[in-house]
């Protein structure tokens, strides 16, 4: 489905990662498990297609995005969806937020229409919102909600428009164990949906409930992926079982 | 430079001679100033039929506040219509010398009035590059005056207010498949408390100038009394310089008046569009 092959990334002459490889299938969870600054934000915005590597290829559905045309581009990039670890919703109301996504994709009298308040909250906006369990919240403004349902309601606009790919950057990093929860219900109802999900995280726990193979990113790259349980249980890779095992402290 | 005489004399007029403040027998018709039937007659009220006899020829008040309406919101409107675009590409755009840009429209915001209004003057003058449209003591001249006044304000502080929108809005916009322009269009949402200052700081600047709007209208009344191109400011002026300070202070509280109800008017749509 997505799939980025030898990609390298610096800022500044400072290399992030470098001839990278990944990959995720439709209905897979994909963790990137690895300690905070090692990259793994950057690895997302490459995958979300915002970012242009420096080197390699960056493919959905086997379409080249960067050889593509601006156009063919656009509509790769709309077949993915990011969650960053700051909601950021914008100053609007909680449907407003989920439709966000669609309307982008409307012809513009059907926007303007929307914007005129003529039109009523699509189904897949209600349906989002069920997934992340705030459907009543529809109307209330996004500045009334707290820190757990603004991510909540993110990750409802990620979904509204049923994504190919589902990006999720340190998605519960600031949340309690419920809102938490909620979000990791939700990445099991995208993977139902056949969508394909990348969870980049710091919490293996994280990774281990959720994750059907997992990707380790350290300093140097990705030292191993693999299923979830051969990762966490029996790594080959030395690096990798020092991380796991809290061995390797950054 | 040459420029139509009459306006000019009805200039002079006022300056020299004393005797048209309030009576009909100075060079000028009295018609040309404040009426010619004394401040207290009861034929010049505000509007012609108000409870309260006010000392101006009946539909003259009204008739500045039209023009002072008519030359501040269009050029405001011209103004945001250029600054916003303008505001919102720099915002979003990284190039050498930026800072230095930024600087020239900051310096803009302190431009003195007068200095611009000799510049429109020069550009609509006859020999102007201007001159062929004939626009010397138009309110279309006024209009321009206003709009180089209000244009640095308009975009200094939208620029501001665009570049401190949170940068997670703009990328959640773009991640969640937004163009260029869906994204710009966010952050104009988002900064829109400020771009309404912005606009209400534009119209601030235009509707209290005097200095100006003073050298390129030319301060002009028709001979029914009706103005050309005089607006509150200028009447004002005109008024405390005969001493008629009852009548300025009369027009003051009506200029403060109309930047009370725009402001409001303003305010009210901003706060209304919030859950949109």
């Amino acid at each position: 489905m997505l799939r980025a092959t030898g990609v390298s990334k610096s800022f500044g002459g400072e290399r992030v990662f470098d001839d990278l490889s990944v990959e995720v299938d439709s209905g897979e969870v994909l963790g990137v498990i690895g300690p905070s600054g090692v990259g793994k934000t950057t690895l997302l915005r490459t995958l979300a297609l915002s970012l242009e590597p420096d080197a390699g290829t960056v493919a959905l559905g086997g379409t080249d995005a960067w050889a593509a045309e601006e156009a063919d581009r656009l509509a790769l990039r709309r077949r993915v969806g990011m969650v960053f670890q700051e909601a950021s919703l914008f100053d609007a109301s909680v449907g407003r937020n989920v439709e966000y996504g669609l309307r982008v994709r409307s012809p513009w009298a059907d926007r303007i229409a929307a914007s005129l308040g003529l039109t009523g909250t699509p189904d897949a906006v209600r349906e989002s919102l069920a997934v992340v369990g705030l459907t009543e919240k529809a109307n209330q403004h996004a500045d009334s909600l707290s820190g757990g349902e603004a991510q909540r309601v993110s990750f409802a606009r990620a979904l509204a428009y049923d994504p190919d790919v589902l990006l999720l950057d340190e998605p519960t990093s600031d949340l309690d164990p419920r809102n938490t929860a909620v979000i990791e219900e939700a990445i099991e109802e995208a993977r139902a949906r056949g969508i394909g999900v990348v969870v980049a995280t710091h919490d293996m726990h994280q990774a281990e409930r959720v994750a059907d193979r997992v990707a380790v990113l350290l300093d140097d790259g990705i030292t191993e992926v693999g299923p979830t349980e051969v990762i966490f249980e029996n790594p080959s890779d030395e690096r990798t079982r020092k991380f796991i095992s809290g061995e390797l402290v950054y | 430079m040459s420029v139509p005489i009459e306006p000019v004399a009805q200039l002079l007029s006022v300056a020299l001679d004393s005797s048209v403040l309030l009576g009909g027998s100075g060079p000028l018709d009295s018609s040309v100033l404040l009426g010619g039937s004394g401040p207290l007659d009861s034929s010049v009220l505000l509007g012609g039929s108000g409870p309260l006899d006010l000392p101006f020829r009946e539909g003259y008040v009204w008739s500045i506040i039209y023009v002072s309406l008519y030359v501040s919101l269009t050029a405001v409107t011209l103004s945001t219509l250029f600054s916003v675009p303008v505001a919102v590409l720099l915002g979003f755009a990284e190039f050498p010398g930026k800072g230095f840009v930024k600087s020239v429209i900051n310096t803009g915001m302190g431009f003195p009035s007068v200095v611009v209004g000799l510049v429109v003057l020069f550009a609509v003058s006859n020999q102007g590059p201007l001159g062929a449209l004939e626009l010397i003591f138009t309110t279309e001249a006024m209009i321009m005056s206003q709009f180089v006044l209000a244009t640095p304000p308009i975009t200094a502080i939208t620029l501001a207010s665009v570049s401190g929108v949170d940068d997670g809005v703009r990328d959640a916009a773009r991640a969640l498949g937004g163009t260029r322009l869906d994204t710009a269009l966010v952050v104009l949402k988002e900064a829109r408390y400020g771009i309404a200052t912005a606009i209400l700081a534009g119209f601030g600047r235009a509707i209290s100038e005097v200095g100006s709007v003073l050298i390129v209208g030319g301060n002009i009344t028709s001979a029914d009394g009706i103005s050309k191109t005089r607006t509150l400011t200028t009447a004002i002026q005109l008024e405390a310089r005969q001493g008629q300070y009852g009548t300025a202070m009369i027009l003051g509280a009506v200029l403060v008046a109309l930047v009370l109800t725009v402001n409001a008017v303003v305010v009210h749509f901003g706060d209304s569009g919030v859950t949109r």
